[in-house]
């Protein structure tokens, strides 16, 4: 158990050592280096647990038809309509509307482009809809399941 | 092009940032020492403010006061702009370089892909020191890591421009003038005294001591008003922004104690060795807090681990940090 542990950690955070404080025997407070503390390590899990859970949701709304690809790249990307339109230079309404595979799907190249380039994926790949299955390069990449 | 910078890995990134450039310019002084007397040791919960539709919770100041902070202080000058495009935005930065400048940048996190994936959120107050470029990638003296990392430009420069709140809009600095040494006591009382008032005195009920009892208050309803999943996570988001890197665990309380023991032999002071204590101990109980609330989240309670007990940690740490802060008060007034 704790070795399976162990490696969702390391793919969580790459073995990142980092600095913390802590006392010591004489109770002065030192900085020290160490790579996370077990509570850390299990919250951490669970934020990303809820990311892809969203993910997995988001794949199940554009697999049914309910919105566009685009919906799927931007929960990947942590981000919501009001970011997604900041990035992409855009008033919201038009990207809720883009949200739709009915205005998606009738996007010009250059507007795909635009979605591709803050993706970074190919406009290609946004018009032929839903990646396979590993997502694309910014998704966390994890295996969802990794035994504990 | 590099410039010879010496890289110190340190908990949290803008006192870190702050630590390596006034090395780089001859003036040693430890990470618990520029957080403290930068005034870096905050709380608010933030319930109206969503990151990743979780309300926002945060242990430190605002991302850019440790250097205002420093700026002020008598014999340090700080250069610091702004941009509206990357291209100028880039061009400023090469330009420092040539002149073998090692510049701060305020940055996005999601956007550097050096950082690990479970790091990687829409947070944009981040804080690093680009010191050399080769070819197209820049050298980066990122505090949070052990050693220095690269970064190549287009994502640097996605990063300089992350969106959203904070956002850094390409902001830059470095110090023009650094003093050989400055009054390492009267900068940390007024630290200290920048601190307690935000702690004690804030109007606004969600910020400093006020703040955290009304985390305690809203805690205990949550199981109730979010149900039991949507509880836990927010659990989870709380214990993340208190010990996720950066805080040097326990909320900053651990680092911040630290600067207290060190500002006793600055000052020559022994009190101040007393209110250190008070601050690891609310630092420990702060840490209690993220162990319970963390078995909580993982489907693992134990008989005990309630979110009323959760909220009575959390009241322990508002009263135990506020007679830390009261004391620190009357110091600093007997010192006056």
């Amino acid at each position: 158990m704790a070795d399976t542990e162990h490696q969702g950690r390391q793919g969580l955070t790459d073995g990142l050592k980092t600095v913390s404080y802590a006392r010591n025997r004489q109770g002065r407070i030192e900085p020290v280096e160490g790579d996370g503390w077990q509570p850390v390590n299990d919250v951490n899990d669970q934020a990303w647990r809820e990311i892809e859970q969203r993910v997995a949701l988001a794949r199940q709304t554009v697999a049914s038809g309910r919105a566009s690809c685009l919906y799927y790249h931007m929960v990947v990307n942590q981000m919501n309509p009001w970011l997604l339109a900041r990035y992409s230079h855009q008033s919201p309404l038009t990207v809720l509307l883009h949200l739709l595979p009915f205005f998606f799907n009738r996007l010009p190249l250059g507007r795909l482009q635009t979605y591709a380039d803050l993706f970074q994926v190919a406009a290609e790949e946004l018009r032929r809809g839903l990646p396979p299955s590993a997502g694309p390069p910014l998704s966390p990449g994890r295996e969802p399941e990794h035994g504990n | 092009m590099e410039i010879d910078f010496a890289h110190k890995q340190s908990a949290h990134c803008e006192s870190g940032v702050l630590v390596n450039l006034l090395a780089h310019r001859g003036l040693e002084l430890s990470e618990a020492l520029a957080f403290g007397i930068g005034a870096g040791l905050f709380f608010a919960y933030l319930p109206f403010i969503r990151i990743n539709h979780l309300p926002l919770v945060t242990y430190r100041a605002a991302a850019g006061q440790l250097l205002q902070r420093f700026a002020r202080l008598p014999g340090f000058k700080l250069a610091q702009r702004t941009f509206s495009s990357p291209g100028q935005a880039m061009a400023a930065l090469d330009a420092l370089l040539a002149q073998s400048i090692p510049v701060g940048l305020q940055t996005g996190v999601f956007w550097l892909p050096y950082f690990p994936k479970a790091l990687r959120f829409h947070f944009n107050a981040h804080n690093l020191v680009v010191y050399g470029k080769e070819g197209d990638e820049y050298l980066i003296s990122d505090p949070v890591f052990p050693q220095p990392v690269r970064c190549p430009a287009a994502d640097l420069a996605r990063a300089r421009f992350a969106l959203g709140a904070l956002a850094p809009k390409g902001k830059m600095y470095h110090f023009t003038q650094v003093p050989t040494d400055f009054d390492r006591c009267a900068a940390l009382r007024a630290g200290l005294a920048a601190t307690c008032t935000i702690m004690l005195n804030s109007p606004f009920p969600l910020i400093g001591v006020k703040g955290i009892r009304f985390l305690g208050r809203r805690l205990q309803g949550w199981p109730r008003r979010l149900g039991g999943d949507r509880a836990a996570l927010h659990l989870g988001h709380v214990v993340r922004m208190q010990e996720e890197i950066g805080t040097g665990g326990g909320g900053f309380r651990f680092m911040f104690s630290a600067f207290l023991q060190e500002g006793s032999v600055l000052c020559a002071d022994e009190q101040l060795l007393a209110s250190a204590a008070s601050l690891t101990a609310a630092g420990d109980e702060w840490r209690q807090f993220a162990v319970m609330a963390a078995r909580l989240c993982k489907n693992r309670a134990q008989p005990g681990d309630t979110y009323e007990a959760m909220a009575e940690r959390i009241q322990a740490c508002a009263a135990i940090e506020e007679q830390a802060y009261r004391a620190l008060v009357a110091w600093g007034r007997d010192a006056a």
